[in-house]
């Protein structure tokens, strides 16, 4: 075929390119930190004693987890600023779709590893007077956090492979910048090529540390609640 | 503000939905059977201790697991053309994609249900005269196996969403029926509704099962 | 090759190293037909390496394993080279009983012991099923053919793998620890099972710690020691009247021990 490869035209986009990059980290940050603590309250919700609470919010978590991210960005994209009145820009749209959809991603992570606690460590903290929330946040939380640790950094990579979906609605973030670049210099080989290799380079040290991080956990004799 | 709901229109395009439906789970599962086959080849090559054949397996492995599917699917539809000579429709595109996808993870589930074995099961049947193969097929798989049921259910979930990454490329997928759809109707609100319950009602009863298998398992080991 | 009648296994200038770390370093020992050799040292000694080397679960690193009058492997370039090929039907006749049993738990008791003669000898499956009844009577699990391992006790697993090795009718048996792994008070029936088995002849080559086992049953006991065989003689002298301090300094280790003298 002799295709010649030519990098020069994306090295000369590589401002473009880098903005898109540094905009697929903001949407994944902002949607980690609105998502952890929503993820939090959620799995709360969900073990609660009161069933009035329990079942609908595992019917949130669950029909988030069912669903594909996009049609979820697409409905809160194009059906909700139609159902409320309330202009809502791609970015905030993408914020939004994906704070919700990894909570409840995070409420399952939150949930297991707090399930795997076992019954002796809330009972000991019951026994010296602490009440369900002080044994919580004191006893269990801390314990239960070092072992989800592997399996939420295993969401944030989850997470930020699904924010590419933003280019869909037209927010600029990575995959969007190559597309646009693509099309212009009609050099898609080079371009996509190059964008996978920049989502590879931020995920994989990700998800080796992920790997370590289980070796490390295992070996312990503690075991990743997933 | 008050909107009132109103779905007679997506009832009209509901042929449209169904043909979009089909092809959702006609590529969910092809690309379902190919991944779990090439998974179990692409595992096994891990396992090589020849460096020639191991460490291309893991290259792909990682590749594909950090990398996002719709970037896979996008570069499949529009920069692989340009390096084979044949015509890539989207939903080759897709396919290629998806099964990739779905492979290098199906190639992890693979090594994590065998290696969650012992060696001691392996050197029992080893020191029965087993041949590698006969310890493979007669010990460790149907062991292994069981073992990884949940995680291919898992898999099965998370690529019957992914399908709907194929609308992007324009293949006529439930969602890209329901972008046709809305399009035409000025419905956003009934049809994305509409079509989040109908992939509701596709996936969350794998979900359901694979919970439920997952917890037999757990009872039994 | 030596003519000796009944030598079923012979081994010369063993040795093993893992890496830089030299575990075996040059052992030599024979076990005669109807033999019970027992293999005593330090737990990582080398014990069950020895025991591994002998059915090739590890390739030892020179010298030679003699099986039947047979040196095992082809010389070349003063290296042994070891085919997967040729050493399978070495440990298919020679039975090896683990520490930890492992049986397999997604068969029966029955279908572990049917396993060996069906994959491996290829018997037609109505022998199979005939030979796991009898060698499952013979450990005394008749009534737990249709168990699945567990459902069963510590004791009653490793006579299912007692079992599952002699229903390849193998030429010695490698026994690993069996009790090793056992609550006390399994562990006689597995001792007497092995005892029934040298009585009727059985050649064995066995790791224990068991002392006053290996006195009632060995023809021979073995001190292992720094990678070679730091004594050897019979129960009654090795056990009793050690000659070597290590020997006597292991001895006095294991508390569990009475004195043969007071116990029998
Ligand atoms: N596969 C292996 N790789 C590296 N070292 C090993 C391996 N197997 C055994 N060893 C080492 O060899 C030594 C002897 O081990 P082993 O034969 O199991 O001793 P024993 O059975 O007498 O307790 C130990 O120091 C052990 O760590
Ligand atoms: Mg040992």
């Amino acid at each position: 075929m002799g295709y010649e490869w030519d990098f020069g035209i994306v090295l000369r986009n590589a401002d473009l390119l880098l903005l898109g990059l540094a905009n697929t980290l903001k949407v994944t940050g902002l949607a980690l930190a609105f998502g952890l603590p929503l993820g939090l309250a959620l799995a709360l919700g969900r073990l609660s004693p009161r069933r009035w609470l329990r079942a609908p919010v595992g019917l949130v978590v669950e029909f988030f987890r069912s669903t594909p991210p996009i049609v979820q960005l697409f409905w809160f994209f194009f059906a909700l600023p139609l159902l409320t009145g309330i202009e809502i820009d791609p970015f905030r749209a993408s914020v939004l779709t994906f704070s919700i959809q990894s909570s409840a991603f995070f409420a399952e992570v939150f949930r297991g590893g707090i399930v795997s606690i076992e019954r002796g460590q809330w009972e000991a903290a019951k026994a010296i007077g602490m009440a369900r929330g002080q044994a919580l946040r004191r006893v269990v939380l801390p314990q239960a956090v070092k072992r989800m640790i592997p399996a939420f950094l295993e969401r944030v990579i989850e997470l930020m492979k699904t924010t590419t979906l933003v280019a869909t609605v037209s927010y600029a973030d990575l995959l969007y910048q190559a597309n646009n670049i693509a099309q212009r210099t009609y050099r898609p080989l080079e371009v996509f090529t190059v964008a996978a290799v920049l989502y590879f380079v931020v995920l994989f040290p990700l998800s080796l540390s992920v790997r370590g991080l289980e070796r490390r956990l295992a070996r312990s004799g503690e075991t990743t609640a997933h | 503000m008050d909107h009132v709901w109103d779905f007679t229109s997506v009832i009209a395009s509901r042929k449209l939905l169904l043909i979009g439906l089909l092809h959702t789970v006609e590529l969910g599962v092809l690309c379902l059977v190919l991944g779990l086959t090439a998974g179990a080849f692409v595992g096994a090559a891990r396992y090589s201790r020849n460096r020639w054949v191991n460490w291309p397996a893991s290259a792909f492995v990682e590749v594909f697991r950090n990398t996002p599917a719709l970037v896979q699917i996008i570069w499949f539809y529009f920069a692989f053309p340009i390096l084979v000579p044949i015509d890539i429709d989207p939903f080759l595109a897709a396919t290629l994609g998806l099964s990739l996808n779905t492979t290098a993870f199906a190639a992890e589930i693979y090594r994590g249900g065998i290696q969650s074995l012992g060696r001691g099961q392996w050197e029992a049947a080893r020191a029965l005269g087993m041949t590698y193969g006969q310890q493979l097929t007669r010990i460790i798989l149907p062991q292994a196996v069981k073992r990884m049921v949940p995680a291919f259910m898992n898999r099965a979930v998370e690529l019957m969403k992914m399908t709907s990454l194929a609308s992007v490329i324009a293949y006529g997928e439930l969602m890209h029926q329901a972008k046709t759809i809305s399009t035409y109707n000025f419905n956003p609100i009934e049809t994305y509704t509409v079509v989040a319950l109908i992939f509701f009602a596709l996936i969350y009863p794998l979900a359901l099962a694979m919970q439920q298998v997952e917890r037999r398992l757990r009872r039994s080991e | 090759m030596s003519e000796q009648g009944g030598e079923v296994l012979r081994i010369e200038g063993l040795r093993k190293a893992f890496g830089a770390t030299e575990v075996l370093k040059g052992i030599d020992l024979s076990v005669a037909k109807g033999e019970a050799v027992v293999l005593l040292g330090a737990s990582g000694s080398g014990k069950s390496t020895l025991l591994r080397c002998v059915n090739f679960l590890e390739i030892p690193s020179a010298g030679r394993v003699v099986i039947d009058g047979t040196a095992v492997g082809r010389e070349r370039d003063g290296a042994v080279l070891y085919r997967e090929a040729e050493l399978i039907p070495i440990r298919a006749h020679v039975g090896m009983v683990f520490q930890h049993f492992n049986l397999f738990p997604h068969m029966t008791a029955r279908e572990n012991v049917m396993e060996g003669p069906r994959t491996v000898l290829r018997l037609p499956r109505a022998e199979c099923r005939e030979r796991a009844g009898r060698y499952l009577a013979k450990v005394g699990l008749a009534d737990k053919m249709d168990a699945y391992p567990s459902h069963l006790s510590g004791g009653q697993q490793q006579r299912v793998a007692i079992a599952r090795a002699l229903a390849m009718e193998p030429r010695l048996m490698l026994f690993d620890e069996a009790t090793s792994a056992l609550d006390p008070e399994l562990v006689g029936e597995v001792l007497q099972t092995m005892k029934d088995l040298s009585d009727e002849g059985m050649t064995m080559l066995i790791v224990t710690h068991e002392l006053g086992f290996a006195y009632a049953v060995a023809d021979k006991v073995l001190f292992l020691h720094d990678g070679r065989i730091h004594e050897e003689g019979p129960p009654d002298e090795l056990l009793v009247r050690p000659r070597e301090a290590r020997t006597r300094e292991f001895l006095r280790g294991h508390a569990s021990f009475r004195l043969p003298e007071a116990e029998f």
